[in-house]
This record gives C-alpha cells, sequence and structure tokens, in this order.
C-alpha cells in the first residue's frame, strides 16, 4: 500500500464519519461544525485526484460562504437548538433501507461498467489547467454561453433571495 | 482554438439577446423610477415580449438543416426555434394577466424573475449540451420558486414556494448525478457526442438506464409527471395564479422539449428500457390525475391535477420515440399552453372580483359574465379533447403515435381516461352554466387587456383545431430535427 | 504537481495540532477545583445575562446571501483573469459583462435597502 493509499483511506473515512456526524447530532450548530469537516475532506479528496481548482472552490465556497450560511440559518432560528429530544422519525428505518439499497444498486450498476475499475490516465503535468479553463470559459467554441447565464441566474438567484428574505413592515 | 462569433450565432440566440436586454430595461426602470409610477413595468415586459417574439419569428428561424453552435452548447433548430415562441407566448400572456393586480404589479422584481425564468426556458428549449442544459434548468426554476411563494404576506404562498423549492432542489440534485454519471460514462458533456459514445459500445445498458432513472427524476419533477406530482397540487393552489398559469404551460412545455431530446438522442442505445420506465409513468399520471380530479372543489387544484393527466397523455408521444410521436407532443403543447393559459385566465379574472377559487363559487358565470363563461366552457372542452379544438387534435395525434409504435394497450388507457376527464370538466360547466348563483345580477367585468389575451388564445385555440396544416407543419419540422 | 500539495498538508496538520495541544496538555497538567463561578461562560469577566441563545437579525443572513453570490462570482472570474493575457479583446469584453450583471445585483440590494442597517 502506497503512502497516497493510506492517506485516501484516512481522508475517504475521516469524511464518511463527519458526513455520518452531521445527521445524528442533535446540536444544530454541531452538525453544521462537522459539515465544514465533511466538505474539507472532499476538498482533499479533489487535491488526491489532481483537481487542484475544484480543492480551492471546495474550500471558498463550500466551506468559506455555504458553511457559514447554514450556521447563519441556524443562529436565525427562534427554538433552542441544542434541545431536540430526538432527530429520527418512524420513517428513519425505512428511509435507511431505501439509502442502502440506493447505494448498493447504484455500486452494481457502475460495477459492470469496464472503467470503473480501470486507473485514471495520468494527465500531462506540462498544460496550465486554469489558462485553459480561463479561455474555455469565454471561448465562443466553448462555455461562453454558460459563463454568461451563470451572471444571469446569479442575478435571479441574488434577486430571489432579497425578495424572500427581507424584513417587511409590521414584522 | 479560439474562434470567432458568426453572423449565425448571433442569430441563434437572438431571442435570448433581446430577453436580457429586457430584463436590463424592466430591472433600470424599476430602480429609477418611483414607486407610484410602476404600473409602466408590465407594460414593458409585454411591449418587449411581443417584439423579442416578432424578432425570434423573423429573424431566428432555422434552416432545413440543424446546426450545433456556440461550442456544442445550443442547437439551432425547429424544435428550438417552435419551443421559445410557446415560451414567449406562455411569458406574455402571464405579464397581461398580471395588469391590474396591485400586489405584483408595482414590484419589478415580480417582472424581472418571470423574465429570466423565461430565458432560461427559451435556453432548456436549445440546449444539447448537459453543462448548458443544467444551468439553464436553474435559472428557469430559481426564480420561479421565488415567484411561486412571492406573496410573502399569504402563508399559502410561502407554503408553495418553499414546497417547490425543497421538492424542486432535491430532484435537481438527483438528475445532477445523473448528468455526472453520463459524463463519466461517455467522457463527453454534449448530448450528440454521448449518444456517438454510447453508439460506439461499452458502457453497459443496465448502467446506462440506471443514469436514465436518475435524469428522468429531474425532468420528470419538472413535467409533473407521476410519481413525482405530489408538489403540483399544493404548489398549484398556493402560488399567485398567473405564477401557476405558467407553471402549468410553459414550464411543463419546456420539461417536456428536454425530455423528448434527451430521450431521443442521449438515450437511443435503452429505448426499450425508457419506454418501458415512461410508459408506467404515464399510465399512474392519466389514471391518478384524472381519478382525484373527480373529487377536487377547489378550480385551481382541479386544473393541478388536470395538469397532471395532460403530461401523462404528453409522454404517450415520447414513449413512441418516432417523428410522429415528437411532432405530437409539439402540437400537444401548442394547443395545451393556449388552452390552458384560456383557463387560468377565467380563473384569474374571476378569482379578482370574487376572491374565491371554490368551484361552487362559479355558479352562475355564465349569466354574470357571458363571455367569460364561454372562454370556460371552450377551453374546458378542449381540455377534454372534443372536436373542434385544438385539444381534439392533439389527442388523436399522441395516440395515433403510441399505436404507431406498437402501444395500443397505452392508447386504450389513454381513451379511456379521455372519457373520465370529461366527466369533470363538464361538472365545472355544469356549475358554470345551469347551477343558479347568489350574486347573479351583478355583472362580473372583464378588464380590456385581459379580454383582448383571452380572444388572441380562444381564436387560436380553434385555429389549431380546425385549420391544422401550418401548425402541423411546424410540429413535423421540430420532429424532424431529433431523428 | 501532487508534491506541492504535500506542504500544504503539513501546514494543514501543524495547524491542526497547535490549538489543540494547550488543551490537551491543560487537561492533564491543569489542577481542576469546580466550583459554580468557575463554572459560568466566560463573558469578558461579567456575569452572562439572559439565555445564550438569542435570535439574530436576518440582516446578517442578508450580507451572507450577498456574499456568496459574489464569491461564486470569484470563482468564475478567477480563470478568466489567470488567462488574461492570451485572450482577445472580446473576450475580456465577455467577462466585463460578466461582471457588470452581477454587479447590477450589487446596485439592487444597495437601492433597494437590503444593506441597510435599520
Amino acid at each position: 500500500m502506497t503512502p497516497i493509499q493510506l492517506v485516501f483511506l484516512f481522508v475517504a473515512f475521516a469524511t464518511l464519519w463527519a458526513a455520518f456526524m452531521v445527521v445524528t447530532r442533535n446540536n444544530l450548530v454541531h452538525a453544521a461544525l462537522f459539515l465544514v469537516i465533511a466538505l474539507f475532506g472532499v476538498a482533499v479528496l479533489f487535491v488526491m485526484l489532481e483537481a487542484g481548482f475544484l480543492a480551492v472552490i471546495q474550500v471558498l465556497v463550500y466551506i468559506g460562504a455555504i458553511a457559514i450560511l447554514m450556521i447563519f440559518a441556524v443562529m436565525l432560528t427562534r427554538g433552542d437548538v441544542d434541545d431536540i429530544p430526538d432527530i429520527t422519525n418512524r420513517y428513519a428505518g425505512w428511509v435507511g433501507l431505501v439509502a442502502v439499497l440506493f447505494f448498493s444498486s447504484l455500486v452494481i450498476l457502475m460495477a459492470q461498467w469496464p472503467s470503473f475499475t480501470a486507473l485514471a490516465k495520468p494527465i500531462l503535468s506540462s498544460r496550465d489547467t486554469i489558462v485553459e479553463l480561463g479561455t474555455a470559459l469565454v471561448s465562443p467554441n466553448g462555455y461562453v454561453i454558460p459563463f454568461e447565464v451563470a451572471s444571469v441566474m446569479l442575478l435571479a438567484a441574488l434577486i430571489g433571495a432579497l425578495v424572500v428574505a427581507r424584513p417587511r413592515k409590521g414584522k | 482554438m479560439f474562434g470567432s462569433i458568426t453572423t449565425d450565432m448571433v442569430l441563434a440566440i437572438l431571442p435570448e439577446i433581446a430577453l436580457l436586454v429586457l430584463i436590463a430595461v424592466v430591472f433600470v426602470t424599476d430602480l429609477v423610477v418611483d414607486e407610484k409610477r410602476r404600473g409602466i413595468l408590465a407594460w414593458t415586459s409585454i411591449i418587449g415580449l411581443l417584439i423579442t417574439m416578432l424578432l425570434t419569428a423573423f429573424f431566428a428561424q432555422p434552416g432545413a438543416e440543424a446546426e450545433t453552435l456556440w461550442g456544442g452548447m445550443l442547437r439551432h433548430d425547429w424544435l428550438a426555434y417552435v419551443s421559445k415562441l410557446i415560451f414567449l407566448f406562455g411569458a406574455l400572456i402571464t405579464t397581461v394577466f398580471t395588469l391590474n393586480w396591485d400586489s405584483v404589479r408595482f414590484k419589478g422584481e415580480f417582472y424581472v424573475l418571470l423574465l429570466t425564468s423565461t430565458l432560461g426556458m427559451t435556453l432548456m428549449g436549445a440546449s444539447a449540451d448537459l453543462i448548458m442544459l443544467f444551468l439553464s434548468i436553474e435559472t428557469t426554476s430559481i426564480p420561479l420558486y421565488v415567484l411561486a411563494g412571492f406573496l410573502t404576506d399569504d402563508d399559502r404562498s410561502t407554503e408553495a414556494g418553499f414546497k417547490y423549492l425543497l421538492f424542486g432542489a432535491m430532484t435537481t440534485a438527483v438528475m445532477l448525478y445523473g448528468f455526472s454519471l453520463l459524463y463519466g460514462f461517455a467522457g463527453s458533456t454534449g448530448l450528440y457526442e454521448i449518444s456517438a459514445a454510447i453508439g460506439a459500445g461499452q458502457i453497459p445498458a443496465a448502467a446506462l438506464a440506471g443514469a436514465a432513472v436518475l435524469v428522468l427524476v429531474g425532468f420528470g419533477f419538472k413535467v409533473a409527471m407521476a410519481p413525482l406530482h405530489f408538489w403540483a397540487p399544493d404548489v398549484y393552489e398556493g402560488a399567485p395564479t398567473p405564477i401557476t398559469a405558467f407553471l402549468s404551460t410553459a414550464s411543463k412545455a419546456a420539461g417536456f422539449v428536454v425530455l423528448t431530446r434527451v430521450m431521443i438522442a442521449a438515450f437511443s442505445s435503452v429505448q426499450a428500457e425508457w419506454q418501458l420506465m415512461l410508459a408506467i409513468a404515464a399510465v399512474i399520471s392519466m389514471t391518478l390525475g384524472n381519478l382525484v380530479a373527480l373529487s377536487q372543489t377547489n378550480i385551481k387544484r382541479l386544473l393541478a391535477y388536470s395538469s397532471i393527466a395532460h403530461a401523462g397523455y404528453a409522454l404517450l408521444g415520447v414513449i413512441a420515440a418516432s417523428e410522429l410521436g415528437a411532432a405530437s407532443v409539439v402540437y400537444y403543447f401548442l394547443v395545451y399552453v393556449v388552452t390552458n393559459m384560456a383557463a387560468f385566465g377565467v380563473v384569474i379574472v374571476v378569482s379578482r372580483v370574487i376572491g374565491s377559487d371554490e368551484i361552487a363559487d362559479y355558479a352562475g358565470l355564465s349569466r354574470r359574465s357571458p363571455g367569460l363563461a364561454l372562454v370556460m366552457l371552450l377551453a374546458f372542452l378542449s381540455l377534454a379533447g372534443i372536436p373542434p379544438l385544438g385539444g381534439f387534435i392533439a389527442k388523436v395525434l399522441v395516440f395515433a403515435a403510441a399505436v404507431q409504435a406498437e402501444f395500443v394497450w397505452l392508447a386504450v388507457i389513454g381513451v379511456l381516461n379521455a372519457i373520465i376527464g370529461l366527466y369533470y370538466y363538464l361538472i365545472v360547466l355544469k356549475v358554470v352554466y345551469l347551477t343558479p348563483g347568489k350574486d347573479e345580477q351583478k355583472a362580473l367585468p372583464t378588464p380590456r387587456p385581459q379580454a383582448v389575451a383571452l380572444v388572441v388564445s380562444i381564436v387560436l385555440l380553434l385555429l389549431m383545431g380546425t385549420v391544422f396544416a401550418p401548425w402541423y407543419q411546424w410540429a413535423l419540422n421540430s420532429a424532424s430535427a431529433l431523428f | 504537481m501532487l508534491d506541492q500539495w504535500l506542504f500544504v498538508g503539513i501546514f494543514v496538520s501543524i495547524a491542526a495540532v497547535f490549538p489543540l495541544l494547550p488543551l490537551v496538555m491543560a487537561r492533564f497538567l491543569a489542577p481542576r477545583k469546580p466550583n459554580r463561578i468557575k463554572q459560568e461562560t466566560y463573558e469578558c469577566g461579567i456575569e452572562t445575562v439572559g439565555d445564550t441563545w438569542v435570535q439574530f437579525k436576518i440582516q446578517y443572513y442578508v450580507y451572507a446571501l450577498v456574499f456568496l453570490i459574489f464569491d461564486i462570482e470569484t470563482v468564475f472570474l478567477y480563470p478568466w483573469a489567470v488567462s488574461f493575457d492570451v485572450l482577445p479583446l472580446f473576450a475580456v469584453f465577455e467577462g466585463v459583462l460578466f461582471i457588470l450583471i452581477l454587479a447590477a445585483g450589487l446596485f439592487y440590494a444597495w437601492r433597494k435597502g437590503a444593506l441597510e442597517w435599520s
């Protein structure tokens, strides 16, 4: 076993453990902090796949913004968050079963695909992927339409969020 | 590697450019004009949408050969062209119905979001790439979530928006996972490259069918087909009625365009599998939609279940996976958008005056406003599929497509369901025409812009049922772009 | 490629150990004689007033939302900025259009008073 594989196993288990803690904690703030660990684990996995840019995005956007947003959302709630006695309901068993079935069927389906067990081709290190990404984003033969549409979508999301979140008179 | 922009490419996205300019105009007007004079926002949107429709109709018409432009992101073909016109028409009529509605017509956000959603739909109609497709679906959906919950002082609207958001986000996540599997299998995000990679073999059919299921979850949500229909009645009931109209027409049509294109383009090698899945979904949608509609007392819920049933009928055309099938889907939505817009238009005008959406309160409508009652009669008979209205031709086409593709049993179930459907449409019409109402003497006036929109819809509806050759030619052109 | 990340890994590990170490050491070395006053939450030496769990103002959330949108904008702009040198002029304008569309959002938030602290 190479050191890389050891690191992978460690990170993968840590991510899964943190993810498990997220859904089992009674305290919402603790759950949100475990989510940060899980997201960080995913960032490390991106690094190991040599997707450095994605790893940076993962930290910047998911941990830096989304997790913080979630913690803010928890702080906005009025109720006492650390006193939820039981977070499971009577469907918990069924949901667990569905999750297990879904996961196992996915693994079975993917295992039939020959590339599932094949080794990844090495990435040519001479190419500067960020420059290529930047060029592709604005190239008419690349992704310029999705690039501009993304900004329109973000604008709509911003306006929509403000419409919903704006405090109203008399409240 | 760095290409340049040609005239063809610009013409292909002319509707989108026009919409973006319109969004900018409405957006800036909202910010600079003071509150009392913001009534011009709706008119700006209406005029802008009319100009966009004209520009699209005359300048963005594709040639005989379908082209894939902008680095494979967008397809410039008849399906995209016709569907863009359908969406723009839906947005236009929706905007007209907001005209004398004070809770939204001074809010620039409402129109900006509505137009952004329309922009997303026009892109959905043309997307030929998974990334583009995902972005356009999100650009359509995110504004719609907010619009469904736009009346933040009304708890039912807030609930509708929130439910729509939760179910939407969940199904989108599943769909996105399906997309990522497809990309992993095929090594490309372009629908037509994926199709080629699948044709070359290598990908086991079972894995591909699994990806198809995940993708269908997302599309099924958008078109409100069973078993992903459960959000529709609550959201349709709680959302502002013009938005309900928009959701049940343009949004559903956009879902169907994408469904037809992706299934036929990318999943042709597992056709038998997805045909079976969709056949089951179609049977449940039709039967459940029609049976539950029988017991509804709220007109918006009734139309919601009716729209679930109609998703089931239209699915027959997709299942046929033939040129006739695809043409029948396009024809179905040309008719359905016009019909449902008219039906919801009546609901909007009536509920503005009587303040209720209960079917019982429609009693005596024919004496209070013969015109509205007539529009309702024609729209509902078209939904039921009675000649000489558009709905009849649309149903005949989808059933014919199913029979031609040797799904005779599906067509039989479809016909049986059409009979159940007729029953509840007639019950509503009975209330409108025969049941005596409380305020029969009080006239129920229709504001002029709304009246114009209703008349236009009804005229189109009659034209699609009688002079059907030009519309059918559109549908056929759209279908031939897929094969 | 991965070697470069090794240093980041080492740095992160040290950063994690650094605050943990005194905490663990304190647990073993420090004498423990708890009483009621010592168990109180430390709040700059002043006695705490009311419940720890208070509801925050919605404005925090609005700021966070606006921040999130512009955070994502940065993600898109970063590769565009890195490849600035090799881009033709009209591609630069495409990036400018992207920024303008999002700046409109900021302008909107400002005009509608979403950024005001009332």
